[in-house]
């Protein structure tokens, strides 16, 4: 059996057309990953000043009402994951910043994406795209011939009369496209563990340690179903143009057209409204006047049941600050019900698209990619509702105060003192725990595929026309 | 001699399963893509009525509440009054601005899935009133849309390919080459007849198949403009085709075996398909990064806690720059709020700028490399063309945002005018309107026609090199 995986990978090597591939390979994802930690590096650089200047301008404002430093508020910056530099996964998609303000959920503004040329739409060379687009064609390319090419030549004839078990045989080669690749892949993970390793200006690494050793073993599932599969074919195939033609229609279609297709699919499942619709669905909501007079009545009904007296006027606290917050209470509602049904249509969108990874193994490891990555939409939600709820507490905290300590019809400023009681805004990544969960499906998909493309290619072998 | 060669070649390429399934497979992408382009159209054009319907009915309420408002002689707050051109100028009388699809455009989708298509104007800052975008699921855009364009642009190559890796090769190895050419024939006729006729196998098939398919979603083809830009986009299509089929008929020429056609052709198209593009679209980003926009946002922050600081400050200045404006008292003007708010808006405005400048020249920038550059791969060139027919490209919309600008302008001076002058609006007809000057027809042949020339001259130089190789092709071993 290593007889067999010698021989394989001695003829692979010798091979110049494999050598001037692996180096393509290597040269692109070490490109990527210098793009990638560049890319990296200056933007969390910049969001993170940027986080600490909002931060300061807050602390300080000049004495002035609650209210008004409520409106001015603060800014929300999306920070980057560090394996970002592996797959940016939708980061040049989504906006990077939101204005926390009063009375208002703003959407987070300013996607990379429309700052860059057309042909980033041909799709952007990540260190995920080099191992997950172009290293099966790599793994296509090196193993089409295990079998056809040895029939064609008739020594898969000889091979068997001289008593190779089968088994041995299909491992042998097996093994001989996994070493063919490792000599890819060390190298090149030996890159990215150098760019992550230069990012630690921005933090020890420990966090991300977990969802890297996570992220290298799915690829690696990956990879094994990509050689089994080839293998299986090139088994079954007569001829190693037909194993060829087969493995390079497979290798379009998974990695192009399942993608796109599946994507039109789920919207079309799950259409999602446009903005000017959004928009004015919510403000008619935020606008009823009526169902807002309602809520204050009842609110002065319950203040004065608590205090045990028959006015306002009696009641110890200033009403202003009790219907400003009331007003965020019930625009809440409103804003969870709408960004939250927008949320939920494309997560809907995002699962039927998983489910589309029945028809190619490309799509579960591209959404665990990402997902570990810390550049899928679960995890771009997770922050917007950290920064929501950041919002919401500055608000609690301006309302609450002018409740307590300002008096109706008196002009009030408060300062500095108020501005420090809300805490920072920090937000750490999920777990790698949370991340998995997230992204279950997807492993099971992964798995499903390995396992089926394993068996293909045993069955495949076991019965091996030597011609 | 060629129609009894292409009708012999028919005859054993029909007879073969592989073409059928090549068109079938073709024919239901190019549906499938069509279809998709017609309801982005029909969404968009959803999205453009809403919007329209909003603004009317907007206006309309806050023209009744004048009439209301003046005849009870009605007190209400300066936000919320209709009369108030300060109000009006800011939310109550915003307008929007729409850039139309064009006929053509179910055909590629293009940048009009991340470059919003309407905007809506007020007298708040141009960067505000730019950053709207449309909804939708970034993961839709990280992925791309599969239109017509994707279908031609990627699996049309592939399709060519596969119907022509092996257009000798496969010949030499059944043995059925010698006996071809021991009739009187060369060799050089037997391509070309083998590739005239899948060439017009394709074109035909995409041709007729698009045209269906937009005939069938209602393409309105009497519309100006329309027909010319088709007879771009089929002359898009043929030259696109022809350059895959010189590429294809190249790599034969070298005469290798059929399995090393397909690897060294599958090779090529990832090149130019993918790598090429995406390399050249990490290096312009490279060498000219955009910085994030959170540096706008912080520059803009820091200009206006400046300039709110010296309010009247300004005011005083600005009636200086601009006296044209003062109208009665300039003194009780001073302590005017509306009036200080145009000062300070004027003046964050100017502060920001070379920020805002340094964002559009690294964008400018990036586009010049690329401009150059494209001519390295037939597939951006083809994008670039398919793009600029359906009005989808990055110029178009260029044009439209440079339009909505200057409106931008005429809004603002239109309010700010009204505001120092301390006017109160009876009705709206007066509100600046906006209307989009779209492209020349010549200007966009002018770009098509220079990308077309950018796959034209690699596909001659494949052909000349196939046609000198030919000759030395062994037709044995």
């Amino acid at each position: 059996m290593f007889t067999i995986a010698r021989k394989e990978v001695v003829e692979t090597l010798r091979d110049g057309r494999f050598r001037a591939l692996a180096i393509l390979v290597l040269a692109l994802s070490a490109a990527s990953f210098a793009a990638g930690w560049r890319h990296y590096s200056d933007v969390q650089r910049q969001h993170l000043e940027a986080q600490e200047a909002t931060r300061t301008q807050w602390l300080n404002q000049p004495a002035k009402n609650p209210h008004s430093a409520a409106h001015y508020g603060m800014y929300a910056f999306k920070p980057k994951s560090r394996l970002s530099l592996v797959d940016s996964g939708i980061d040049p998609y989504v906006g990077v910043a939101a204005w926390l303000e009063a009375h208002r959920q703003n959407e987070f503004r300013y996607r990379p994406a429309q700052d860059r040329t057309a042909i980033q739409r041909f799709g952007e060379l990540t260190a995920a795209e080099a191992f997950l687009v172009v290293l099966p064609l790599f793994i296509v390319l090196a193993s089409f011939t295990a079998f056809a090419g040895e029939r064609e030549q008739g020594t898969l004839r000889q091979l068997l009369s001289l008593g190779v078990a089968t088994r041995d045989l299909v491992a042998g080669k097996a093994l001989g496209v996994a070493a063919a690749l490792g000599l890819v892949i060390v190298p090149a993970t030996i890159i990215g563990v150098a760019a992550l390793a230069a990012t630690t200006e921005f933090g020890g690494l420990r966090a991300d340690v977990p969802r890297a050793a996570w992220l290298a073993v799915m690829y690696l599932i990956y990879f094994a179903t990509i050689v089994a599969i080839s293998l299986a074919v090139s088994a079954w195939a007569r001829s190693p143009r037909t194993a060829l033609v087969i493995l390079l229609a497979f290798w379009f279609a998974n990695s192009l057209i399942v993608t796109r297709a599946a994507a039109d699919l789920a919207a079309w499942l799950h259409p999602t409204p446009s903005a000017i619709e959004f928009q004015t669905a919510m403000e008619r909501e935020l606008s009823n006047q009526e169902e807002m007079r309602v809520r204050l009545d009842r609110r002065r009904e319950e203040l004065m049941r608590r205090y045990n007296v028959s006015s306002m006027d009696a009641v110890p606290i200033n009403f202003s600050g009790i219907s400003l917050q009331e007003g965020e209470e019930r625009a809440n509602e409103v804003f969870d019900r709408h960004y939250g049904g927008l949320f939920e249509r494309y997560e809907s969108q995002n699962r039927a698209f998983q489910w589309a990874g029945l028809a190619a193994p490309m799509l579960p490891v591209r959404s665990l990619s990402m997902a570990l990555a810390g550049t899928d939409f679960a995890h771009h939600r997770e922050f917007v509702t950290a920064a929501e709820e950041y919002r919401r507490g500055i608000q609690r905290v301006m309302n609450d105060d002018i409740a307590r300590n300002s008096k109706p019809g008196a002009a009030y400023t408060a300062g500095a003192a108020l501005w420090a009681e809300v805490p920072e805004f920090r937000y750490e990544l999920p777990g790698v725990s949370w991340a998995m969960r997230q992204a279950a499906p997807s492993v099971g998909l992964l798995l499903a595929w390995c396992v089926a493309a394993c068996w293909l290619a045993a069955r495949a072998t076991r019965r091996l026309g030597v011609v | 001699m060629l129609a009894t060669l292409l009708r012999h070649d028919w005859r054993s390429l029909s007879a073969d399963a592989s073409i059928w399934v090549v068109i079938g497979v073709f024919a239901a992408a190019i549906g499938y893509g069509t279809i998709n382009g017609a309801r982005w159209v029909a969404f968009q054009q959803d999205a453009i009525s809403e919007a329209r319907a909003e603004e009317r009915e907007r206006l309309e309420r806050h023209e009744t509440a004048i009439v209301r408002i003046n005849r009870e002689n009605a007190t209400i707050s300066a936000f919320a009054d209709p009369r108030n051109p300060d109000a009006v100028g800011r939310s109550l009388g915003a307008r929007y601005v729409v850039l139309p699809p064009t006929p053509l455009a179910p055909l590629a989708v293009g940048q009009s899935d991340l470059l919003p298509s309407y905007f809506k104007i007020t007298t708040d800052a141009r960067e505000t009133v730019l950053a709207a975008t449309e909804i939708e699921n970034p993961h839709r855009l990280l992925t791309g849309r599969f239109d017509l364009a994707f279908v031609l642009i990627y699996l049309y190559p592939l399709l060519i390919l596969a119907l022509t890796y092996n257009l000798l090769s496969s010949e030499k190895e059944q043995g059925t080459l010698v006996l071809a050419l021991s009739q009187p024939i060369s060799l050089r006729t037997l391509v070309a007849a083998k590739v005239l006729l899948r060439f017009t196998v394709f074109l035909a098939a995409v041709v007729g198949l698009a045209l269906l398919a937009s005939l069938i979603i209602g393409v309105d083809l009497g519309a100006p403009g329309v027909l010319p830009r088709l007879a771009f986009w089929a002359a898009a299509v043929a030259g696109y085709g022809l350059f895959w089929f010189a590429a294809a008929v190249a790599v034969s020429a070298l005469g290798k075996p059929s399995a090393t056609n397909a690897m060294v052709l599958a090779g090529v198209w990832l090149a130019l398909v993918v790598l090429v593009p995406s390399l050249l679209s990490m290096a312009a980003t490279a060498i000219y990064p955009v910085p994030s926009r959170v540096e706008m946002i912080q520059a803009t922050r820091v200009a206006s806690d400046e300039a709110n600081a010296e309010g009247s400050k300004l005011l005083a200045q600005y009636y200086e720059d601009h006296p044209e404006l003062v109208t009665g008292d300039a003194q009780q003007a001073m302590n005017d709020f509306n009036l200080v708010r145009v000062a300070v808006a004027a003046e964050v405005e100017r502060r920001v700028r070379p920020v805002l400048d340094r964002y559009s020249q690294q964008l400018t920038a990036q586009q010049q490399i690329v401009a150059r550059a494209r001519f390295l791969s037939p597939a951006i060139l083809m994008q670039d063309a398919l793009n600029d027919i359906a009005g989808t490209g990055a110029a178009r919309h260029r044009a439209f945002v440079q339009q909505v600008e200057q409106y931008h302008e005429r809004w603002r001076a239109h309010f700010v005018r009204l505001i120092f002058e301390k006017a109160r609006l009876e009705d709206y007809s007066g509100l600046p309107r906006f209307a989009f000057e779209d492209e020349e027809t010549g200007a966009v042949s002018r770009r098509v026609a220079g990308s077309l020339a950018g796959v034209a001259v690699p596909t001659v130089l494949l052909a000349v090199f196939a046609f000198v190789r030919l000759r030395r092709y062994p037709l044995v071993g």
